[in-house]
């Protein structure tokens, strides 16, 4: 009895240490990794909304659910959709979202600026973890998400299911993922009413014709 | 905390909150942790056991047994104690520690129970149940299922599902390796070599199944 | 002397995945790469000098009965600081091998140098022993990687080796599971032909 209770002990003291060191860790390393996961975000927003309008000053804000009756908003998973502006001037030029979809082995994040007729002007590949030489060629824009610059929910489709776009050699199923998440974000902000047609379309049509 | 609210937050998915309980995608799980995603011959998990319990049949089912067992007893311990403990906590970053831990001791328990109550369970399973803690197809599920945000429900489904998989692919392949006896193998492949080559067809065969299931 | 010994035993005469076929799962699930072959190599050999260390360090204060439970525990540490300060410090790296790291735990090489060397020898033995068998590893890695980003991708290290044209219709199967396994076949059956041509020459 006497034993066991000494090797619990052992135990208990060998797994104390262990967490003890792993938290002292943890407390220095914790805030580092938010700053940079927060850092790296707001890159690859500033990149996708560049293709919007090539301006630094360009200013973010997340839309709450308050001011939108959007019932996608609220859920951080499906559908968080940032407002673009150019400062002072308050009025939206776009939208910027993350698209999330369930790739071949990986949960593809696809973050994507969108005008205001609903087009979409920029994509990145934010994360994956497919196949290297064959999904993971997703993050070449070339590849894929370039195709989708200029089309709007309903376009948006590949050449199996019915649309334009082709899929990537090999992984069709890297790629149906891609273009079907951004394809649901776009539809679920049509739904909610965030994008305009009319004056706006002329507006950025110009804007993209002088990139 | 009262009794109710704790199995209502068990039957719910945590934190990212995506649908309750849906058939087509537990179909879909199903399929994929069997097939399109073997653990064996797609994930890289288990290779250990694989290669090492594949040369007879009898002990081929005797260890996928012992592993969908454990495989799901350490996956409702894994999620229960991450998702009830560590995460109100803060601990997330214990979670290597704690399942591995998890894990090693209820294979300890499952034997001491087994020996106790059930001394022919424990002689078909008992040899194979220390190997296991070593199975990184056991950790593999456990950690797998916190990075889905699958409930309990789902994660128990996948474990199940997880362990059918490793368990078709090791009986396959010590059906193969019988007959593989009989074979004229060239020395140089004699062997694990061979296995591994067995092993890679039947990977090139379970590649047919991507796609199924969406 | 026997430091030496210790030292080059895992680069060659006991190649850990060659030879002792150990640790396989992370052996073959990330030399889709060289570059994740050499990460994962660096990240493991780390691991395995530190659980080696500390294991010797206390081999004569932990009781034999719990051993196994207590290696566990400190290699898990060790796995799980590499993956916090690696977040921390080098976010890079840590994106492309971030889902490798937590499978270090599970890589039978570092348990087994723990139960089979460090926990009866002296620590610089088992030091040695831990950097021999990390560099044996991770050249094992490097070998298969080096086959496969080759043949399926047609690259080197990310350096464009195989020309454009080899590119758009490459081997996909080498970097595929099945690739994997078929590759080290051939590779271990390589190294079999070598022994027995050893043997009959003495």
């Amino acid at each position: 009895m006497i034993e066991m209770l000494k090797l619990g002990l052992v135990l208990m003291l060998v797994a104390l240490i262990a967490a003890v060191a792993l938290s002292l860790v943890n407390s220095r390393t914790a805030p580092l990794i938010e700053i940079q996961q927060e850092l790296e975000k707001q890159n690859a927003m500033s990149e996708a909304a560049a293709s919007l309008m090539p301006d630094d000053s360009l200013a973010f804000d997340s839309l709450s659910i308050d001011n939108l009756e959007n019932p996608y908003a609220s859920c951080d998973e499906l559908l968080q959709v940032v407002k673009v502006f150019l400062p002072p001037d308050t009025s939206r030029i776009g939208y910027v979202f993350i698209a999330y979809g369930k790739g071949y082995s990986s949960t593809i994040q696809t973050m994507v600026a969108t005008r205001m007729d609903g087009r979409v002007s920029g994509t990145i590949i934010l994360n994956q973890q497919e196949t290297p030489g064959l999904g993971a060629n997703i993050v070449k824009p070339s590849r894929l998400i370039d195709h989708l610059i200029g089309m709007n929910g309903q376009e948006c489709l590949l050449k199996k299911d019915g649309g334009t776009i082709d899929a990537m050699t090999g992984c069709t199923i890297t790629s149906r993922t891609v273009v079907n998440s951004v394809r649901q974000g776009l539809e679920d902000m049509n739904e909610a009413g965030l994008f305009s047609d009319e004056i706006a379309v002329d507006e950025e049509h110009t804007e993209g014709g002088s990139e | 905390m009262n009794a109710s609210a704790i199995m209502s937050m068990l039957l719910a998915a945590p934190s990212s909150g995506n649908q309750g309980f849906d058939l087509g995608r537990m179909m879909a799980i199903i399929i994929a942790a069997i097939f399109v995603n073997n653990f064996v011959l797609s994930r890289f998990l288990g290779i250990c056991p694989f290669i090492g319990v594949s040369k007879q049949l009898d002990s081929a089912i005797g260890m996928g047994a012992a592993v969908i067992f454990v495989m799901t007893l350490a996956t409702l311990g894994s999620w229960s104690v991450y998702n009830l403990l560590l995460v109100p906590m803060n601990l997330g970053y214990l979670k290597t520690i704690v399942f591995i831990l998890i894990i090693a001791s209820l294979v300890q328990l499952v034997e001491m129970i087994l020996q106790k109550f059930s001394p022919s369970l424990y002689r078909a399973l008992g040899i194979f149940l220390p190997l296991i803690t070593t199975n990184c197809a056991i950790l593999g599920v456990a950690v797998l299922n916190i990075d889905e945000k699958y409930s309990l429900g789902y994660s128990l489904v996948n474990a199940i599902a997880a362990g059918i998989g490793f368990t078709l692919a090791l009986i396959l392949m010590a059906g193969l390796r019988q007959r593989l006896e009989l074979a004229d193998v060239p020395p140089a492949l004699r062997g694990k070599p061979m296995a591994f080559l067995i092993a890679g067809v039947m990977s090139i065969a379970f590649l047919g199944f991507a796609g199924l299931g969406g | 002397m026997s430091l030496m010994k210790d030292l080059t035993n895992g680069i060659y005469k006991e190649n850990p995945v060659f030879k002792l076929a150990l640790g396989m799962c992370p052996f073959l699930a990330v030399t889709t790469s060289v570059e994740n072959a050499l990460g994962m190599g660096a990240a493991a050999t780390f691991v395995l000098i530190a659980s080696n260390f500390l294991v010797s360090l206390f081999r004569n204060l932990i009781p034999s009965k719990v051993r196994i439970p207590c290696y566990i525990v400190i290699i898990a540490t060790f796995v799980t600081l590499v993956d916090m300060v690696m977040h921390a410090y080098l976010p890079a790296l840590h994106k492309s091998l971030g889902i490798f790291i937590p499978l270090i735990v599970v890589n039978c090489i570092i348990l087994g140098r723990a139960e089979g060397f460090a926990n009866r020898h002296p620590v610089l033995n088992s030091v040695a022993d831990g950097i021999g068998m990390g560099i044996g590893f991770t050249m094992a890695m490097v070998v298969l990687a080096t086959f496969r980003e080759l043949l399926g991708n047609g690259t080197w290290l990310n350096m464009d080796v195989l020309g454009s044209a080899f590119q758009n219709q490459p081997l996909l199967i080498a970097i595929l599971a099945p690739g994997a396994f078929i590759l080290l076949s051939f590779i271990m059956g390589f190294f079999k032909i070598l022994e027995t041509r050893k043997g009959g020459c003495q």
